[in-house]
């Protein structure tokens, strides 16, 4: 539960936060925009409309349309031609009013009017279709909201889009003024009062104008704002707001940024036909909506809404503005909340990371990009256009369609790609930070730490199989890439009107400059798609080559290793490092070296042990056995025994005695089989030995009933080998062979040299019947179980040790009653034994 | 006869049948237990010869032992189960005069009191000759004028040949002589697979001034290489 509610919380607060931000940046664009377009003058119930530049350019056309119609000049109605773009063609209108004699305009400047005319006309579709081709909607939208007179609009298709140019007539305009209760005006020529709509003086329309001030009857409340041109006679323009008189001129130089566009500066002056004009021009406090119903034409007509929009606009801008704030709060404080817990945050960013941390670079990186570049081209248009409108601000609101609600859901948009922007880099920043440390995750990583499962052999084949799959992969996207190339190229060659790779190519090159350039371009295509291929084969290649490089290594150090074992290095470990595919197969060879060290240690332990046994068990037993021989003796020594008693006593004499070797026997093999019989190794010769040996027997071989045959060649035969031990095993031998042999039967003892090998062969026929498979070099092992002769058992066993002791060879072999021993030894240089002999 | 010997061993029976047998050669016996019981002793009464055991409670026999060498030159003859050669050399080289492994042969050990005895209470009418006449080895002693083998100071036994072989070998102690070289210098003509004349001849001589025959510490085998006098 707690963690779950922790949980909870460490989401919470990264939601409090993300939201918070998202809000505030979302939000900022929009309130930003507005602020600058209201000027400032924010937070307002009641707005003056009449403030903005609109209003003024909107008054100053309609001054402009009242002297053309006074004039009888054809400039009017061009209030609605964006004036800011168009305003050379304005200007150079202007001009042509001013040169142009009211009346006989046509015939006298027929000519180079035309011209003039035809060039403007040019420019001006020429600009109208680069303006309209892009902003139709907008610019359609616009007029519609404008004062409807799209309709007298007559549309014609220039052959790119749509332009326009008014086709009206001056009673249209003049009926359209009427209507619009917005904007009273009154045009008064040579004295005498031309037109108005001012309810009043409508009936006085062509009578003489006394000079009465229009203004008288209109409700000032109602019209607050009023515009005389003319009325002084000296062709300037006073403007009266709220009863108060507004300074139009300035300095009385008319700039790009002066306030009103009006004549009446030093430098934009009337010519005569305006001279006896005087306008009356008054505006609306609050303006309305003038709907007139006219079911014989199209319906019902809307008057006067430029105005109505205007302050309605205002308005609604300020109701907007207060929305955003409102969000901006919330935001702020949704961020000011995710501060204070920012530890949670913490963890959240921390979780993140590990999640980002957890998704390759392969993956993130052309990720990345591809949100970073699709933001980028998504939203430039939008952002550079918002951008320009806030630098403009709203001291221009031209740069403003009409539709409100479009423009703040564009700015909206602006804000919403800001702030994806913002979270791009969030992640990417949190990724950086949080992962920059951390092992890096190569995909490929991942494959190879799903290989570890996998045994060797099945690791090879997978990888065989992998690169296989791999390449065939890049053959098949390869084959894909190329039919879509070419579907594509099949239906972009339709598209760009039927041309063919090389005309295209052709093309491209005459607009780039030449056709070899687009040939190369295309050939380059081509070339990297082609060369593709092979590289990425290539790569795959090099890679599996790679590992499999480090595998044989690996395979070269396992083999050093397992033949080192062999040789008895026990200690040392083969380290082949964490990652490698035979670390497994390391291990386990260690883990055998390790058992084989132990093992060995626990056996030379218990050798050790079994000796000790031996020893301190033949000692306890000839402390008792001394005292017995002793009593024996004493026993022996009485003289006046029965005879039977005697016998018994010579018995217990031979017996004890024998137990004695017994114990001496095992003593001296335990000793010899664990290697801690202590040796005097000298060079010697096997025949004098054997001959010594055999002189020393001398006696018992006599008294058998057995014939020594013996072919001992007097030629030196050197041995390295300790002497007394050497004795013993022969002693043995000889001995095993007069206990065991066939009544009457030969011995044979040869000694030959084979190949650098001294060897002693002893043959004799067994009394009973051998059975093959005994080892009669195994201790107590003898031809007979009954045990009843004198033997101990361990004659055979201790010549074998000895033998092996001094570094020679013992081995029985039966062959029927046959019975074969083998000593060979390891020839010596005669030098040594040569250097003895001489010596004595 | 009445040299008094010591016999030390912690185990009675052994004590008590050595005691038997060299009351029999005609010693006097005394009996110890242990190696303070036998200081004690030797503190009291005039002991000749003493044999102890190696291996006893209270004070082992090598520590006594040399407790005693610090005191007398008495003959001392060593008892041990241990027959291996590094102790043998580690009991001589205390001060031991001889070493006996157990099982021993009670006649062996009898014969050794003896000839330890006979040296030890001869002590310096053999050196009255003159060096030069005699060859002195141990318990055996060749003089060569009279061309006669004394074991233990008494004179023994040889034939001719063994006499021309003990004088070889006392002549050169610790040389090893082939068996053909001792066939060839004793007899005096080429040999032929001498080793068994050789060691018939050796073995006689063996019985005669061995206390062990079958443990010989004076003529020994060198396998393989020949025979020689061991040096005492």
């Amino acid at each position: 539960m707690d963690t779950k509610w922790k949980k909870g919380k460490v989401l919470c607060s990264f939601m409090v936060f993300a939201i918070g931000v998202t809000m505030l940046i979302v939000n900022l664009v929009p309130a930003l925009g507005i602020f600058l377009a209201l000027d400032g003058k924010i937070f307002q119930r009641q707005v003056d409309y009449q403030e903005s530049s609109q209003f003024r350019s909107l008054i100053s056309g309609r001054l402009e349309d009242l002297l053309g119609v006074a004039t009888g000049g054809k400039s009017w109605g061009n209030e609605d031609i964006e004036p800011q773009a168009f305003s050379g063609v304005a200007v150079a209108e202007e001009t042509v009013i001013e040169e142009s004699a009211p009346g006989d305009y046509w015939e006298v400047y027929q000519d180079t009017m035309e011209d003039v005319r035809r060039q403007l006309k040019e420019d001006y579709e020429a600009y109208v279709h680069e303006q309209e081709y892009a902003d139709h909607l907008a610019e359609m939208r616009a007029d519609a909201e404008g004062e409807a007179l799209d309709r007298y609009y007559n549309y014609y298709d220039d052959g790119y889009g749509y332009a326009y140019v008014t086709g009206w007539t001056l009673d249209d305009y003049m009926k359209d003024m009427a209507y619009n209760k917005n904007i009273r005006y009154a045009i008064v020529k040579q004295d005498k009062l031309l037109y108005t709509n001012i309810e009043v003086y409508e009936n006085q329309t062509g009578k003489d104008w006394d000079g009465t001030d229009f203004s008288d009857s209109l409700v000032p409340e109602e019209y607050n704002f009023t515009l005389w041109y003319n009325r002084e006679g000296d062709g300037k323009v006073q403007i009266v707001k709220d009863g108060r008189e507004e300074d139009v001129y300035g300095d009385g130089i008319y700039r790009d940024d002066s306030r009103w566009y009006v004549p009446g500066y030093a430098n934009f002056t009337l010519g005569e036909s305006a001279k006896d004009v005087v306008i009356f021009l008054a505006a609306a406090k609050e303006p309305q909506l003038y709907l007139v119903g006219d079911y014989s034409g199209y319906g019902v007509d809307q008057y006067g809404g430029r105005l109505y929009y205007m302050r309605q606009s205002l308005l609604e801008l300020n109701r907007e503005f207060e929305k955003r704030c409102a969000y901006l709060i919330a935001s702020v404080i949704l961020i000011v909340l995710g501060m204070i817990l920012h530890k949670n945050k913490k963890t959240a960013d921390r979780k993140i990371a590990d999640m980002l941390g957890k998704v390759c670079l392969e993956i993130k990186i052309p990720l990345f990009l591809f949100i970073l570049f699709t933001l980028v081209g998504k939203s430039a248009g939008v952002l550079t256009a918002m951008a320009w409108k806030i630098s403009n601000g709203g001291s221009y609101y031209y740069s403003w369609s009409g539709d409100i609600v479009y423009e703040i859901a564009r700015m909206c948009k602006a804000g919403g790609y800001l702030a994806a922007f913002y979270w791009l880099f969030y992640l990417a920043v949190l990724d950086f930070n949080g992962n920059r440390h951390r092992q890096r995750k190569p995909l490929i990583r991942l494959l190879r730490t799903k290989d570890f499962k996998y045994p060797i052999q099945k690791k090879l084949v997978r990888r065989q199989r992998t690169a296989l799959i791999i390449e065939i992969i890049i053959l098949v996207a390869a084959g894909v890439f190329f039919s879509v190339l070419s579907l594509l190229y099949g239906m972009a060659s339709e598209y760009l009107g039927g041309y063919d790779l090389w005309e295209w190519a052709d093309m491209y090159g005459y607009r780039y400059g030449g056709a070899a350039y687009g040939l190369g371009m295309i050939l380059l295509i081509l070339a990297t798609a082609v060369l593709c291929v092979p590289v990425a084969f290539m790569v795959v290649d090099i890679c599996m080559l790679r590992r499999n490089r480090k595998l044989a290594e690996d395979i070269g150090a396992l083999s050093d290793q397992i033949q080192a074992v062999r040789e008895g290095s026990l200690t040392e470990n083969l380290d082949l490092g964490e990652d490698t595919d035979l670390q497994e197969a390391a291990k386990n060879l260690n883990e055998i070296q390790k058992g084989m060290e132990t093992a060995l240690r626990e056996q030379m332990k218990s050798e050790r042990m079994k000796v000790d046994l031996v020893t301190n068990v033949s000692h306890d037993i000839k402390t008792p056995l001394t005292s017995i021989i002793s009593y024996v003796e004493l026993l022996r020594q009485e003289q006046d025994l029965p005879e039977h008693v005697k016998e018994f006593i010579q018995i217990l004499g031979e017996k004890s005695e024998r137990l004695g070797n017994i114990v001496q026997d095992v003593f001296e093999i335990s000793k010899a089989t664990s290697g801690q019989l202590p040796m005097k190794m000298e060079t010697l010769d096997m025949g004098k030995l054997l001959r010594q040996t055999l002189a020393d027997m001398n006696g018992q071989i006599e008294q058998s009933s057995f014939m020594m045959k013996l072919a001992i060649p007097e030629t030196p035969m050197p041995v390295v080998a300790d002497g007394q031990r050497l004795y013993r095993v022969f002693q043995n031998l000889l001995q095993n062979a007069l206990r065991y042999s066939l009544e009457g039967s030969r011995i044979f003892l040869t000694l030959t040299e084979e190949a650098g090998q001294i060897i002693v062969r002893m043959k004799n026929t067994s009394s009973v019947e051998l059975t093959g498979t005994k080892d009669f070099t195994e201790r107590f092992v003898r031809g007979d179980e009954s045990r009843t002769d004198g033997g101990s058992g361990l004659g055979l066993s201790i010549a074998k040790s000895f033998t092996q002791a001094c570094g020679g060879s013992l081995v029985v072999e039966t062959d029927a009653d046959l019975f074969t021993v083998t000593v060979a030894f390891k020839k010596a240089e005669s030098d040594s034994l040569d250097g003895e002999e001489e010596l004595s | 006869m009445d040299e008094c010997v010591l016999v030390v061993d912690d185990d009675r029976e052994i004590v008590r049948a050595i005691a038997l047998l060299l009351e029999k050669e005609g010693y006097r016996v005394l009996r110890a237990y242990d190696g303070m019981e036998a200081l004690r002793i030797l503190g009291e009464q005039s002991v000749q010869l003493i044999i102890m055991d190696v291996m006893m409670p209270k004070l082992d026999g090598l520590s006594a032992m040399m407790k005693i060498r610090e005191r007398k030159n008495l003959p001392i003859i060593v008892l041990s189960a241990k027959t291996e050669d590094t102790d043998k050399i580690l009991g001589l080289s205390m001060g031991a005069d001889d070493y006996v492994s157990k099982p021993f042969h009670p006649q062996e050990l009898a014969a050794r009191v003896k000839s330890q005895l006979r040296r030890y209470t001869m002590l310096g009418g053999i050196h009255a000759q003159h060096e030069d006449e005699e060859i002195v080895n141990g318990r055996l002693c060749y003089r060569l004028q009279e061309r006669t083998l004394y074991v233990d100071g008494e004179p023994v036994k040889l034939t001719a040949t063994e006499t021309k072989i003990m004088e070889l070998l006392m002549r050169n102690r610790g040389r090893i002589f082939p068996a053909e070289e001792i066939y060839e210098r004793v007899w005096e003509e080429p040999s032929f697979a001498p080793e068994n004349t050789v060691m018939v001849h050796i073995r006689h001589i063996r019985e005669k001034i061995e206390l062990n025959p079958k443990e010989p510490e004076y003529i020994k085998v060198v396998w393989g290489i020949g025979y020689k006098m061991e040096k005492r």
